[in-house]
């Protein structure tokens, strides 16, 4: 009779467990739990053991410890991973292509020179290019305002997961409190052992942390390898800051242990939503920010230039057409000996213009003497090694870096960004049609009498004023003299620019001639005596189209290439997205494999314990009607 | 393998399955309704790129043509222009040669004068004319709005001389003014040959021409006749280098006189003393040869001789200004036939540069569509099976 009272008792205990399996069937971080049967010892008599029955050892959580943690960090990088593509997706959209992109409203401004310069006297025309240099402005503007939404986005989005991570570790400092209690019991906490698995898994979501067992049952997590979130019951908060240059554009993760921050070294953050954010913000968008301010930069400061060298209605030298922003200095590291020195950063302007030799980079600049030190340009980490002592400003891709007399100390150490600032601010500066500087100061004549087949191919201004007039004689199909230089003979080659002057920097002008002259042939390079029906400035607008602006690609392609460069990124970010996500789902099935509830396992199991608790009845019911047989006999 | 399915795993992965299907199913319908395959430069970076610049450069395109065009224009009309003043000079040589009859009455003479004059103002405002976009047509490489003016020591231009070369995608739409209208050259190109300002007889010349062009020197000569019993000499005298080149030589009216590798012909009787005037010819304007025409045309009281000199002058003078024109206008019809190839590279550049684009990001309608349907069809396949799939259970079987 005992037998069938305990038999009924833990096939009731197993249908009991199977029912919550069931319940729990979609419940997140559940585990699956099983009860674990077994005989009670047997009783000896002299016909030997008798068993007793069966009883419930406990109930078991089906869990592997390896493959809960997989699922944790591979779901982690996939989070990681989607918080990035989601953002540069949203970058990507930034940069359309096609007649409403940005490249399209640059070039079209270039193009709008087309018309001035074969109708230089049309007011329309020139308001035309006004209109369209404010447009491309006002595009480039709106672009950096979109970047700028986008990091106030991701920069809010990582304020609300720290304050998410912290209260999760808060959670988890107090299950670990709980759980080491509970085991006091000697059977596992199953419940609280899923609720901690899943609020691990959840604060994986969110940064990957490295789960390390203790003793009594807690756990420690840990961040990029070695830095305490939760160690027993001790929550070491998240914060974020900003880095060592205090850039706005960037923001840096950090983790107060004992009342000291800590800075989390990116490189080793490993997954997470956090992470990607954080990789999508001082890595994605950085980069983006750079090529759009190169962009807005190189094309403002060389049609500025280009601007200074022609004479606008008025007959005076162009103002610049853009309002460029001063590229702010170099932003000082925290660590930097005090008072310190400070570094000033402009476009080169001599001997030639730095606009076609920018890089869309960052720069670190650390000095290991007072004077001496390397820059790491930090989009490929190309170092230069540089000397104020030598040369101040130190001249690197196009910039002009420049020390201020205060001492530096070795070892400080600066951040440059010079493209942060171009962008956002950029306007024009006039919006008098007349003020386009549309006329060259300098003009060509021809000679009265030339007889040979001498043609105008082009006169390019180098600088303003207009030096005084030279004459060229020709003393032959290949040779002529100059009237500046007296009779010092010269080579002529047919398409050839002939300098002004050939020192550097250029001065001047530049004239090139077609065709092949006669002797006793001229050619004279005068002060523009008729600026207002010339629109040799207007051309040399037009020319910069085919300028090597980007990298060594012409300016009206650099658009595409900025555009090629985030698409590439955002394409390898969907691949490792898909890629990471496909893993994270696949470990999670081989989770589930081991602590999930199947239903159909769950029926069967039901059958099974179902059919036990009757048979245990059955027997209660025969040991019943024994009973009663033997009593009635008795009774008799 | 012994596999258990959680089943709340097994419900969320087909979800997650079924949702990216259908989201690449919205993705490749967005893309056949834009008839694109490059919707976003993440779709094919190289391929967005490629159809970005194509799209850059055919707006050049566009815009170079369109500039093109406005230098067609003015090259079409200084063209014309010049056709007009052809035609115009024409009629101008016809009323000198007309004027050069000397049976007519200085009245005539007068009204032939008065008719030159007008056609020489026409020509005048010829010179001066705008194109469309009031920039003149003849303004060389850079002038004032009008690069003639008319002064009283005669016309000026305004400007810079020199034509500018054309592009391989533009043709310069101004011609030089200088060298069309200001570049006459006096006499017949080589020298001019003249009687003197004090001949008191009738003698007269042609505008000579060169015998033997190595011969020539440049220099100044003066032919002065000496007439002696009734036989009239002549010497010739290098003034330049102050030699003698001949002597005494016969004069015989309407017979070639040559030296130093020129020649003229004198008509008429010289006086003693008289004297005929060499000098190498200078570059001058065509308004001032017309000028000159209409002064010694409008001459009321000059000898008939002097008249015929002046016209045949005038006459020369007018041709070689002519040649100067039809020689632009020649310059002119290449630049238009330029035009025309350029035209052409740049229409076939268009469309190679509208193929390359379409290339890079437009769809392939016949592979879109069937990508479509095969996805459709995987879709609604997954659909179907996971629903017979879910209705598996074994709790249909209990009870």
């Amino acid at each position: 009779m005992n037998i069938g009272v305990r038999a009924l008792l833990a096939n009731q205990s197993a249908l009991q467990t199977v029912g919550n399996n069931i319940a729990n069937v979609n419940t997140p971080g559940y585990s699956r739990q099983s009860v674990v049967l077994k005989s009670v010892a047997g009783q000896f008599t002299g016909s030997g053991y008798y068993g007793k029955g069966v009883e419930v050892a406990t109930v078991q959580r089906n869990y592997s410890d390896f493959l809960t943690q997989q699922a944790a960090l591979s779901k982690s990088i996939a989070a990681g991973d989607t918080a990035r593509y989601n953002n540069l997706s949203q970058l990507e959209n930034i940069f359309q292509g096609g007649p409403d992109g940005l490249g399209a409203s640059i070039s079209n401004m270039l193009n709008a020179f087309s018309d001035v310069s074969n109708a230089p006297s049309d007011m329309t025309a020139r308001s035309v290019v006004l209109t369209q240099a404010d447009e491309t402005a006002s595009r480039l503007q709106a672009a950096a305002s979109q970047l700028n939404d986008l990091k106030l986005g991701v920069t809010a989005q990582l304020k609300t997961d720290v304050s998410a991570v912290n209260n999760l570790a808060v959670q988890i400092a107090s299950a670990n409190d709980q759980i080491t209690k509970a085991l006091g019991s000697g059977h596992s906490p199953n419940d609280l052992l899923d609720q901690r698995d899943q609020l691990i898994s959840q604060l994986n979501h969110y940064i990957q942390t490295k789960s390390i067992p203790a003793d009594d049952g807690s756990i420690g997590l840990f961040l990029s390898g070695s830095q305490p979130l939760v160690l027993g019951t001790t929550v070491s908060p998240l914060k974020i800051g900003t880095d060592e240059f205090n850039d706005p554009a960037k923001s840096q993760l950090m983790v107060t242990v004992s009342g000291v921050p800590q800075n989390l070294a990116a490189a080793q953050l490993g997954g997470g939503e956090m992470v990607g954010l954080l990789r999508f913000q001082n890595s994605d968008l950085v980069e983006a920010g750079n090529l759009l301010g190169r962009m807005a930069l190189a094309i403002g400061t060389k049609m500025n230039e280009q601007q200074a060298l022609g004479l606008d209605l008025n007959g005076n030298p162009g103002t610049p057409l853009f309002n460029l922003k001063p590229i702010p200095n170099g932003y000082p590291s925290s660590t930097n000996a005090l008072p310190g020195t400070t570094l000033s950063v402009g476009v080169q302007t001599s001997p030639s213009s730095g606009a076609p030799s920018l890089v869309a980079s960052n720069y670190e600049l650390s000095f290991s003497t007072i004077t001496t030190g390397s820059i790491t340009r930090l989009s490929d980490g190309v170092v230069t090694a540089f000397d104020f002592g030598v040369s101040n400003p130190v001249k690197i891709d196009g910039l002009d870096i420049q020390k201020s007399a205060v001492a530096a100390t070795g070892g400080d150490r600066f951040l440059i960004t010079p493209f942060s600032a171009a962008a956002p601010s950029m306007v024009t500066a006039f919006s008098s049609p007349r003020g386009l500087a549309m006329a060259s100061p300098v003009a060509a004549r021809s000679g009265a009498g030339n007889a040979g087949t001498l043609a105008l191919a082009g006169l390019a201004t180098r600088t303003q004023p207009a030096p005084p007039s030279v004459t060229l004689s020709f003393t032959g199909p290949g040779s002529y003299t100059r009237s500046d230089t007296g009779a010092t003979v010269y080579a002529y080659t047919p398409s050839q620019p002939i300098e002004y002057s050939t020192a550097a920097p250029l001065t001047g002008w530049s004239l090139t001639l077609k065709g092949v002259p006669q002797t006793g042939d001229s050619y004279t390079v005068q002060p523009n005596a008729y600026p207002t029906l010339d629109a040799g400035n207007a051309q040399a607008m037009m020319d910069l189209r085919d300028l090597a602006l980007f990298d060594g690609g012409p300016l009206t392609d650099g658009y595409a290439s900025l555009m090629a460069s985030i698409g590439t990124r955002v394409q390898s970010a969907k691949t490792t997205m898909t890629v990471s996500t496909n893993i994270a789902t696949q470990i999670e099935t081989d989770r589930t494999s081991v602590s999930g509830v199947n239903l159909d396992e769950e029926a069967a199991k039901l059958l099974q314990f179902q059919q036990a608790y009757q048979a245990a009845g059955k027997m209660l019911q025969i040991s019943q009607s024994i009973f009663d047989t033997l009593m009635q006999n008795l009774g008799r | 393998m012994n596999m258990r399915m959680g089943s709340a795993n097994l419900f969320d992965n087909t979800l997650v399955k079924l949702s990216s299907r259908q989201a690449g199913l919205a993705d490749l319908q967005e893309k056949l309704s834009a008839g694109k395959k490059v919707l976003h430069a993440s779709d094919d970076p190289a391929g967005a790129a490629q159809a970005e610049r194509a799209f850059t450069r055919s707006t050049r395109v566009q815009t170079e043509q369109r500039a093109l065009g406005l230098q067609r224009n003015a090259v079409a009309t200084a063209e014309s222009t010049l056709g007009d003043a052809t035609a115009a000079l024409q009629t101008l040589r016809d009323l000198v040669i007309s004027a050069g009859n000397p049976a007519l009455s200085p009245t005539n003479r007068s009204s032939i004068a008065q008719q030159i004059t007008g056609l020489r103002d026409q020509l005048f405002s010829y010179a001066n004319k705008q194109d469309s976009n009031g920039s003149p047509l003849f303004g060389g490489l850079g002038s004032a709005g009008a690069p003639f003016t008319d002064v009283v020591s005669g016309v000026v231009f305004n400007g810079i001389s020199g034509q500018r070369a054309s592009t391989a995608v533009s043709i310069p739409s101004l011609m030089d003014g200088q060298a069309v209208w200001m570049d006459v050259p006096t006499g017949n190109g080589v020298f001019t040959v003249g009687p003197g300002k004090a001949n008191t007889g009738t003698a007269w010349t042609d505008v000579g021409q060169v015998l033997n062009p190595a011969a020539v020197t440049g220099h100044n000569y003066t032919v002065s006749f000496q007439v002696a019993a009734g036989v009239t000499t002549y010497n010739v005298t290098d003034t330049t280098s102050a030699t003698t080149v001949a002597t005494a030589q016969p004069y015989v009216n309407g017979k070639a006189i040559s030296f130093d590798g020129l020649s003229f012909t004198a008509h008429g009787v010289p006086a003693n003393g008289d004297t005929v005037q060499f000098a190498p010819s200078t570059r001058t304007d065509l308004f001032n040869i017309l000028d000159s025409a209409i002064n010694s045309i409008n001459n009321a009281t000059a000898p008939g001789h002097l008249i015929t000199q002046a016209t045949t002058l005038a006459l020369t003078q007018i041709d070689a200004g002519m040649s100067r024109i039809q020689s632009a206008r020649g310059i002119a019809g290449d630049l238009l036939n330029r035009a025309d190839t350029i035209d052409k590279n740049q229409q076939s550049k268009t469309q190679q540069l509208a193929a390359d684009r379409s290339r890079a990001e437009d769809m392939d309608m016949v592979k879109g569509i069937s990508d479509f349907q095969n996805q459709q069809t995987g879709y609604d396949a997954a659909l179907k099976t996971y629903a017979q799939v879910q209705r598996l259970s074994l709790f249909n079987y209990l009870g």
